[in-house]
């Protein structure tokens, strides 16, 4: 097992009631997790939870993440900095907004793998080269010479993608990778997600409100409401047969085409 | 059929860019509003969605074309006149805490623009606000809060009840639920069916997510690089000729796994509107592209009753 969560509890400074609570869950290399659920339910905090980047004051009050074999709530800052962006990194909703504007996306990634890395400016440059191309991504060096404002909102997201698989991370957080994008583009990310996760055997949660993209991507699926799971198990099973109302009313106000029309 | 009530007629935008050349959002666009209907707007970012609604708007002047509204072409008015022809259009934005002044209490909100039309007096604005609230399905306490003090899906409410509040004909909504969670889109949605049938509004209605324009609209339009690339009934979606729309529908991602099988993944990116093919916009992405899609832009013709497509070679419906 790559990833254990056992009975988590995140409470932030200003209130004294857990944002979220109980939450629990498994996943092994290679799988898709895919956490859904409405805005403000939890879900984004738990994956900021498994890579401690709580903002605000948010602590984990309760519960073991276990990864790899490692309590990860032993680990001191110099155990965090060899774990982030490099056995676990993040893609954020907007990548653009993960970099600096001011400097150049080549200068950011090679200074990222230099930092956790031996290898020299020439063979981080290679190496930023080497995985700009695995994205699809036509002319990297180009890119490498561009700012984020230059580059469109899928070659940013492809950008990010690109700089989180670099050291070929045990685990993937992608936190709404697909939200801010285009219907054409979101296809693209969403292929090359599982094309990387599955050639890699890296394991990923996403996080995402939109139901068909964790339908279409994920092995398990866990469903959130107020801080707390409603329902998991294999994404088929629930997207199937949902037990739960909550799940129930979720799935039923989706837009599905060919469903009952509004007028 | 219900009556056209505004005509957008060879609409066309430039805007200048440097270098003396010219990006057109808006190329020849042309099509009718009937009374009562939604018509939806289908596109990608940079198709020319928003540049539309600013026309029909009257916010921003095309470079060429007229749209015919009660009889006469609104890019032309001036002055009072184009401030009285505000009121029969009015428009709910996407991101409902942006749309206000957040000072301002919820009534105030909602009745400024009776104000400005000097309509209603101070004193009827708390009485006007808890009507137009009762309208939007939120209890008249409300008139007291502050946009903060609300979730997203009553500041949307609260944004609706505004556009309400001058018995506009048509209200143009720019992705107006895209900001929301599915169930209170579905809820916001129906409070649109509602008043539409109460009413008679007619909505314009901006978004990207293809199946809920389907599922919502009269009309649909499908938009590219600024081109209208499609028209056809909203019950007919599936029926779509365009390669491009045939494009997106495969692109939209579905709970329902018999579906999911037939997601396609279209390759590429849209081409810079500053530097567009020749001839059809969407040739360079198309795997039906061929010789005369380089040379000819494709004339928009009706291949079905209320369809409209603008492509040398139509697919057959399947």
């Amino acid at each position: 097992m790559l990833l254990d969560v056992k009975n988590l509890a995140v409470t932030y400074a200003k209130s004294a009631a857990p944002t979220i609570q109980g939450v629990s869950f498994e996943l092994d290399a290679g799988e898709i997790l895919a956490i859904v659920g409405e805005s403000g339910s939890g879900k984004t905090t738990v994956i900021r939870a498994v890579l401690n980047l709580l903002p605000g004051g948010g602590k984990v009050s309760a519960g073991t993440i276990i990864f790899d074999g490692k309590n990860l709530a032993e680990l001191d800052n110099a155990g965090w900095r060899n774990l982030r962006g490099k056995d676990i990194s993040m893609i954020f909703q907007d990548s653009g907004a993960m970099l600096n504007p001011v400097h150049t996306i080549g200068r950011q990634f090679v200074e990222y793998i230099q930092v956790h890395s031996e290898l020299d400016k020439a063979a981080a440059y290679a190496m930023a080269v080497e995985k700009l191309t695995l994205m699809n991504l036509p002319n990297p060096e180009n890119i490498l010479s561009s700012y984020t404002f230059e580059l469109s909102g899928g070659m940013r997201q492809r950008v990010g993608i690109a700089m989180a698989i670099t050291f070929q991370p045990k685990l993937l957080l992608a936190d709404e990778p697909t939200s801010a994008l285009d219907v054409t583009t979101q296809a693209q990310i969403v292929g090359e997600l599982m094309f990387i996760t599955r050639g890699t055997g890296a394991a990923m949660i996403i996080v995402t409100h939109n139901l068909g993209v964790a339908s279409y991507l994920s092995d398990k699926l866990i469903v959130m409401s107020q801080g707390r799971i409603v329902e998991a198990g294999a994404t088929q099973e629930v997207v199937e047969n949902p037990q739960h109302a909550y799940t129930k009313s979720l799935l039923a106000s989706v837009p599905e085409m060919g469903r009952a029309r509004y007028v | 059929m219900s009556e056209i009530i505004m005509s957008v007629e060879n609409l066309t935008k430039k805007f200048p860019v440097s270098g003396g050349k010219f990006l057109t959002a808006c190329d020849d666009i042309s099509f009718h509003v009937r009374r009562g209907e939604t018509i939806g707007i289908v596109g990608e970012s940079g198709c020319g969605k928003t540049t539309l609604l600013k026309a029909i708007m009257n916010m921003q002047a095309p470079t060429s074309g007229r749209i015919i509204f009660h009889g006469e072409d609104i890019t032309k008015l001036t002055g009072e006149d184009k401030r009285q022809n505000y009121r029969h259009i009015q428009m709910v934005f996407q991101d409902p805490s942006a749309a206000f002044d957040p000072k301002m209490r919820v009534k105030d909100i909602i009745c400024e623009p009776l104000v400005n039309f000097d309509l209603i007096g101070a004193a009827d604005v708390e009485p006007k606000a808890k009507e137009l609230l009762a309208q939007v399905d939120l209890p008249p306490d409300f008139v007291n809060r502050y946009p903060h003090n609300m979730s997203g899906g009553q500041r949307q409410r609260v944004a609706i009840a505004r556009a309400l509040a001058l018995e506009p004909e048509i209200i143009a909504c720019d992705e107006a639920t895209s900001a929301l969670d599915v169930s209170v889109q579905d809820t916001i949605i129906k409070l649109l069916v509602k008043l539409q049938r109460e009413k008679g509004i007619t909505y314009i209605f901006i978004c990207h997510d293809l199946a809920l324009v389907s599922l919502f609209s009269h009309r649909i339009a499908v938009m590219y690089l600024g081109n209208m690339m499609e028209k056809l009934d909203g019950d007919k979606l599936s029926a779509a000729r365009h390669p491009y729309t045939r494009a997106l529908l495969k692109a939209v991602f579905s709970t329902e796994r018999e579906k999911n099988q037939y997601i396609e993944i279209l390759p590429g990116d849209i081409p810079s509107p500053l530097d567009m093919p020749s001839g059809c916009p969407f040739r360079n992405r198309c795997v039906h592209c061929q010789k005369i899609c380089a040379e000819k832009k494709p004339a928009f013709t009706e291949v079905a009753e209320n369809h409209f497509v603008a492509c040398h070679f139509p697919l057959e419906i399947q």
